[in-house]
């Protein structure tokens, strides 16, 4: 399946949200409620989930530099270059009255020479391919739709800081990945999954520090681009992130992230034609060795066993955000989003770009 | 689920419990503003002394008068000069100058009419912080003043 040309859903869905965006602001501007009062880089930047918060990890902020008295929002592009995967993000995201905040981000995962090699060997496995694997070798790319909305419960993460009360919220995301066929391949339970966490974020100005915690309930697999739950269940867990931000300036912030991802396919194989779990492999690998078969074909065995197995690891990020000013703010992050599905290692550079408006 | 979302209650309702003990009460104007952490004790000294914090509110009303979203509250408000005097005072007290008395009234008294937005609130966290870049005081030093004069949002604003 070509992932690039099944893209008018995607479309359909960015027109939606960039008119939605415009109609709020608009109309934010005749009804007199368009405000963009907030200090300076308190909004936060848009993760890849599309929320207000770090890189990847939602904060308790509410998006956009509206206060109490209106309505902003902002919009968010994002390109991470990984060895084997590029992960882009754009999505818009609007903030009413500080409180809510509502989102939507389109995550793509051009999946490059993971997939070509595996699709290559499974369709070489399989002969004719028995079922789609959802794998296209050298097109293969994963296409997810998160819709999110966050809600402040109580505290102000500024003007509180003569308390250790923390600003506190409430979201949750509805995450669509489309590429439901390459989810089965990989074992994952199901493509489409919600998510809730709730944020704590407080900013000690003493300090220049900014600190987050956030506890989200989930099960999904790299965020959901490689589907939610593992090969026999789909159950959800309680994961926990953490997020410093030290202020350099008023316009300039470095921090680092982290975020704990699950083991619901960690340590299987994929599913390839007619169904049958490379994790098989690794019986077959034992079998080999205890009756001593070594040489090429205990090698081939082994090699095989190994390359087809799926990690998953937490996910890091060290970044930097500059805000020149209100309507404009960048993300340059160096991520180690560990291991990938099939492959080890994922490190490389995140760079995002925000409007707000 | 039923449990997670008994958790979210539970942590949001004590949390918002301590929330409204917190916003009640008021902030002293008489003493050295108590911050978490507490602001650094050189933070009075860094500012340049009595001389260093009389010319940073003087800075700050300047940027205050040349700011169109808020000036002409202040200038309706009138008395800039007594207005700049007070703040001397407010600040100094704030940060722990020794000797130095507030004269005014209560933040919340004295902005009960006005009806001061968030946004309002925040022009003025804008300038102050213009006001420490033409004082050459550091980021870090200013924002020792910026979390001691944060929780008067809560005497100041009123929408």
């Amino acid at each position: 399946m070509n992932g690039y040309s099944r893209g008018c859903g995607k479309k359909a869905a960015i027109a939606f949200a960039c008119a939605t965006l415009g109609f709020a602001i608009s109309g934010a501007a005749q009804a007199g409620i368009y405000d963009a009062g907030k200090v300076l880089a308190t909004s936060g930047v848009n993760i890849t989930d599309g929320a207000a918060g770090g890189g990847i990890t939602p904060w308790a902020v509410i998006a956009g530099y509206e206060t109490n008295q209106g309505i902003n929002g902002s919009i968010h592009y994002t390109y991470a270059n990984l060895p084997n995967y590029s992960l882009n993000s754009l999505g818009v995201a609007v903030g009413f009255y500080d409180r809510l905040e509502l989102s939507y981000a389109y995550d793509l995962l051009p999946t490059g020479s993971t997939f070509n090699t595996v699709g290559l060997l499974t369709n070489t496995l399989a002969g004719v391919a028995i079922q789609d694997s959802g794998i296209d070798p050298f097109n293969t790319a994963i296409r997810m739709d998160i819709f999110g909305a966050k809600l402040r419960v109580l505290g102000e993460s500024i003007y509180d800081s003569d308390t250790l009360i923390p600003q506190v919220a409430i979201g949750g995301f509805y995450k669509i990945n489309h590429n439901g066929a390459l989810m089965d391949t990989l074992l994952a339970n199901k493509r489409k999954d919600f998510e809730a966490y709730v944020a704590i974020t407080k900013i000690f100005f003493p300090l220049d520090l900014l600190f987050n915690v956030t506890v989200r309930y989930t099960a999904a697999n790299q965020t959901g681009l490689t589907g939610f739950g593992g090969p026999n269940k789909n159950s959800r867990e309680f994961r926990p992130e953490v997020s410093f931000a030290y202020l350099l300036a008023k316009n300039v912030a470095i921090g680092a992230e982290y975020a704990a991802h699950g083991k619901n396919t960690d340590g299987r194989g994929v599913a390839v034609g007619g169904g049958i779990d490379t994790s098989v492999l690794g019986s077959i690998t034992g079998a080999l060795n205890n009756i001593g078969v070594g040489g090429p074909v205990g090698n081939l065995a082994n090699n095989l066993n190994s390359t087809l197995t799926q990690r998953e690891s937490d996910w890091y990020d060290v970044f930097f955000a500059y805000f020149p000013n209100k309507n404009l703010s960048f993300v340059a992050a160096y991520a180690n989003l560990g291991n990938i599905t099939l492959t080890p290692k994922q490190t490389g550079a995140y760079f995002s770009v925000q409007a707000s408006f | 689920m039923k449990s997670f979302y008994k958790l979210v209650l539970a942590t949001a309702f004590s949390l918002s419990s301590l929330s409204a003990f917190a916003a009640g009460s008021e902030t002293p104007e008489g003493k050295v503003q108590s911050t978490f952490p507490p602001i650094s004790s050189d933070a009075y000294e860094k500012f340049g002394g009595k001389y260093g914090m009389d010319r940073w509110v003087e800075g700050l009303f300047k940027y205050i008068m040349l700011d169109n979203r808020i000036n002409y509250i202040f200038t309706a408000h009138g008395k800039i000069d007594r207005q700049i005097k007070l703040n001397q005072q407010l600040v100094a007290v704030m940060l722990g100058a020794p000797g130095v008395e507030y004269q005014g009234a209560s933040m919340s008294a004295a902005h009960a009419e006005m009806g001061i937005t968030l946004t309002q609130f925040n022009a003025v966290v804008e300038d102050a912080y213009l006001a420490c870049e033409d004082l050459r005081t550091p980021y870090h030093t200013c924002n020792q003043l910026i979390a001691a004069l944060a929780p008067f949002k809560r005497s100041i604003v009123t929408r």
